[in-house]
């Protein structure tokens, strides 16, 4: 028996029949009564909250995990196509604003158990020591409570359970990865051409995709549908890689089921439970501790849509920190024309990174920097690339029958964090009646000028691999912040162990709690960070019960 | 009716039809409802969709039948509200900019051509598009390039996902369980189709 495995059985305990999902484990799963006090809810069943999930259960805490979509089947809820992924984003109404308005949906908001990490394309990279103290180092963003050797075993940890594959990393804080590199396809290779024809060092991986068994989880296929969910059980996301562990410990996950408000005692100050609708029917789940996760535009709504007598503001918001400093990455692609076949939806759209450009560079006129990596948009996706260069009706049809022809990488850009960039109530409200959340994003001179430069070095390496002609989407990436950590309740919504400043027995575990987010895909770090907060939770949890 | 009307042949023979008995049954299913009649909730007003079809005319290239049904399947979408999950904060939500950016369509129609927008030769359609596409600011009051944006995305979500826009264009749709054997560059699976004429590409290059 291997460690991960003592550690977190949830590959085991999938079917090997050819099927993906252990439908006995779902029937036979424990339920709490309405009236119990369990000891912790968790709102939100996806990176963050699952890990926690999965990690208080193994510890015998009483667990319900809430999502507010389905308890996914990738047999029967998934399909190999485009169009009909359309239900793994939430695509309840969200309003966005500001002078860079950024699209949210499919872009990188997921619904469901297992969250954004059921169509995230799988890129698991470890932030770098310097992400921690940016402000020490570079006078922008900020600096974490706490640093990266206090991550370091958990992502150590992390990339066992998700397993991650790629060739041993040497940026950052060097280390190796559990699983071998993948095999690259046409897109890669022509990532890796560029990369060497420019001097650069380019790396295969790090992506959290199987590359041989693990437990019951097949090896990759190779179908280039990562981001429509993997029906393979190949990619990580936590409906595999933590929930049947979660469940097998005693954990009840609730899907279908919007949390609307969290409660608070008056008296005590402390949280008691939360509301959530179900069936259009509300319902009212007591709890000893609530443990907030869903995500960076759904975790600052929810507590502002939580007021109270004590918090007339929304929950935890009595310094106006709730929904502040929400970051986006700049997420431009740049593709290439070549005259042989790449084929990009051939292989995962994560094949190849380079992080040469990750940390600031004294000699330029910016801070901060961007990664590299491949990406592969499939042909719906394809198509929003040549309509940004306005080409519509035939054009664009005679444009498009050029598919296979075209590589395509996209950059990171570590956009910094600004306190204007939030998530606040719009007055039009959801189909529960709920206001639902306004993001206005804007972006700053350092932003503009990461852009540009990384959108000029995916130019030169596309050419030096031999493309006759380029061009550019300029999009946004990922969500992190909007209710960060701080070292004390002016600066930030929780502590270093993501415990709510304003409330005793309320946590954030999920990616709102970063504050920077280096140029990085954020999974790994959201799963570290929720790990070690469960940590956190279990130890005082029993230094609590050795005093009484 | 499985063999598409191509306009721009460049994979001569290739049906993604044929290899749909090797892809799981859900996801079979969804792409060859998609070769059925649509038959969707309705959504439009009868000249809305009337606007609505030339628009998606238009913006695909298809001006003879058969076509591929955009307009119905856009349809499909707005009646069930399946949005993108977002909208500009300067913007209605997506139904209520759909139905007024259509009027206001037919409104240019009238104002420039003196008919209405489906009733304008192809080229008088096609010059009212264009003058919306280069406008930079406000167009009857809503930021042009976000409802061209917006139109763009629901028209191409319904082209490129029908199997004939995958044969157009030389992808082979749905790859599970089979996945692929063949990856790296200009490495062919048996059943994908080389394409005439690679070095020419779609249009002249400048």
């Amino acid at each position: 028996m291997s460690r991960v495995r003592d550690r977190n059985n949830s590959a085991w305990l999938l079917p090997t029949d050819g099927t993906r999902t252990n439908h006995r484990q779902r029937r036979e799963m424990r339920r709490y009564a309405e009236s119990d006090e369990v000891d912790v809810v968790v709102v939100g069943c996806g990176a963050g909250g699952a890990t926690v999930i999965q990690r208080l259960a193994r510890a015998g805490f009483s667990v319900v995990g809430f999502d507010a979509g389905p308890f996914w089947d990738p047999d029967t809820d998934w399909v190999s196509d485009e169009a009909g992924s359309h239900d793994l984003f939430w695509t309840d109404p969200r309003v966005i604003s500001g002078t860079d308005p950024v699209p949210l949906g499919a872009n990188n908001s997921g619904r469901g158990v297992g969250g954004s990490m059921v169509h995230f394309a799988g890129y698991a990279p470890r932030f770098h020591p310097s992400d921690f103290q940016t402000a020490t180092l570079d006078g922008v963003g900020a600096d974490w409570p706490i640093n990266y050797e206090d991550l370091e075993p958990y992502y150590q940890d992390m990339e066992e359970e998700l397993p991650v594959a790629g060739e041993h990393w040497t940026w950052g804080k060097p280390h190796s990865y559990p699983h071998r590199p993948h095999p690259v396809g046409g897109n890669g290779e022509v990532f890796q051409r560029g990369a060497e024809a420019m001097g650069l060092t380019a790396k295969v991986g790090p992506v959290a995709t199987t590359n041989g068994r693990f437990g019951n989880r097949p090896h990759c296929i190779y179908r280039g549908f990562c981001l429509q969910g993997c029906k393979v059980n190949a990619k990580a996301s936590p409906l595999i890689t933590h929930i049947p562990d979660a469940l097998a410990h005693g954990a009840e996950i609730r899907p279908d089921s919007m949390v609307s408000r969290i409660a608070v005692d008056d008296r005590t100050g402390k949280a008691t439970g939360v509301h959530y609708i179900s069936d259009g029917v509300e319902h009212f789940q007591r709890a000893g501790t609530v443990v907030v996760a869903g995500y960076s535009i759904e975790t600052p709504r929810l507590l502002l849509n939580s007021r109270s007598a004590l918090f007339p503001d929304g929950l935890c918001n009595n310094f106006d920190q709730v929904g502040r400093y929400l970051m986006v990455q700049g997420a431009a692609q740049t593709s290439g024309r070549f005259e042989s076949e790449i084929r990009k939806y051939k292989a995962p759209p994560p094949e190849v990174s380079c992080e040469d450009f990750y940390e600031t560079d004294p000699s330029k006129p910016y801070k901060r920097g961007f990664s590299l990596q491949t990406v592969a948009p499939l042909p719906v996706t394809w198509s929003e690339h040549l309509t940004a260069q306005g080409h519509w009706g035939a054009d664009l049809r005679r444009r498009m029958t050029d598919y296979v022809h075209w590589a395509s990488f996209g950059t990171l850009c570590e956009l910094l964090p600004q306190a204007d960039n939030r998530v606040t109530l719009d007055p039009q409200t959801d189909q529960h009646g709920l206001p639902v959340a306004n993001f206005s994003y804007s972006m700053c001179d350092n932003d503009r000028q990461l852009l540009d430069a990384a959108q000029t070095t995916m130019e030169e390496m596309l050419r030096a691999a031999g493309a006759a002609e380029t061009i550019t989407i300029k999009r946004f990436a990922h969500l992190v912040g909007g209710a960060r950590m701080a070292d004390d309740e002016r600066h930030g919504v929780v502590d270093a162990d993501c415990r709510s400043f304003a409330v005793p027995n309320l946590y954030i575990t999920d990616g709102s709690v970063l504050p920077t987010q280096g140029s990085a895909n954020p999974a790994l770090t959201i799963m570290a960070v929720a790990a070690r907060a469960a940590e956190g939770m279990i130890k005082s949890a029993q230094a609590q019960s050795a005093q009484t | 009716m499985t063999k598409s009307p191509i306009p721009y042949p460049r994979f001569p023979g290739f049906d993604v039809m044929e290899q749909a008995k090797h892809w799981d049954q859900v996801t079979r299913e969804l792409v060859e409802s998609r070769l059925q009649p649509p038959d969707g909730d309705s959504f439009f007003s009868l000249s809305e969709r009337a606007v609505a079809a030339t628009l998606c005319d238009q913006l695909t290239g298809q001006h003879e039948d058969p076509r591929i049904p955009v307009v119905q399947m856009i349809e499909t979408r707005l009646a069930a509200n399946r949005t993108d999950g977002w909208h500009h904060a300067d913007l209605p939500p997506d139904r209520r900019t759909w139905q007024q950016s259509l009027r206001n369509l037919d409104a240019d129609a009238h104002e420039a051509h003196g008919t209405d927008f489906p009733t304008c030769s192809l080229d008088q359609q096609a010059q009212v598009l264009t003058s919306i596409q280069k406008t930079s600011g406000l167009w009857h009051g809503l930021r042009a390039d976000e409802v061209w944006n917006l139109w763009m995305r629901y028209v191409c979500a319904a082209f490129y996902s029908h199997p004939w826009a995958w044969n157009e264009i030389g992808f082979p749709g749905p790859a599970y369980p089979r996945g692929y054997k063949n990856i790296g560059m200009n490495r062919r699976e048996s059943f994908e189709v080389g394409q005439e004429h690679p070095e020419q590409g779609p249009v002249p290059h400048q």
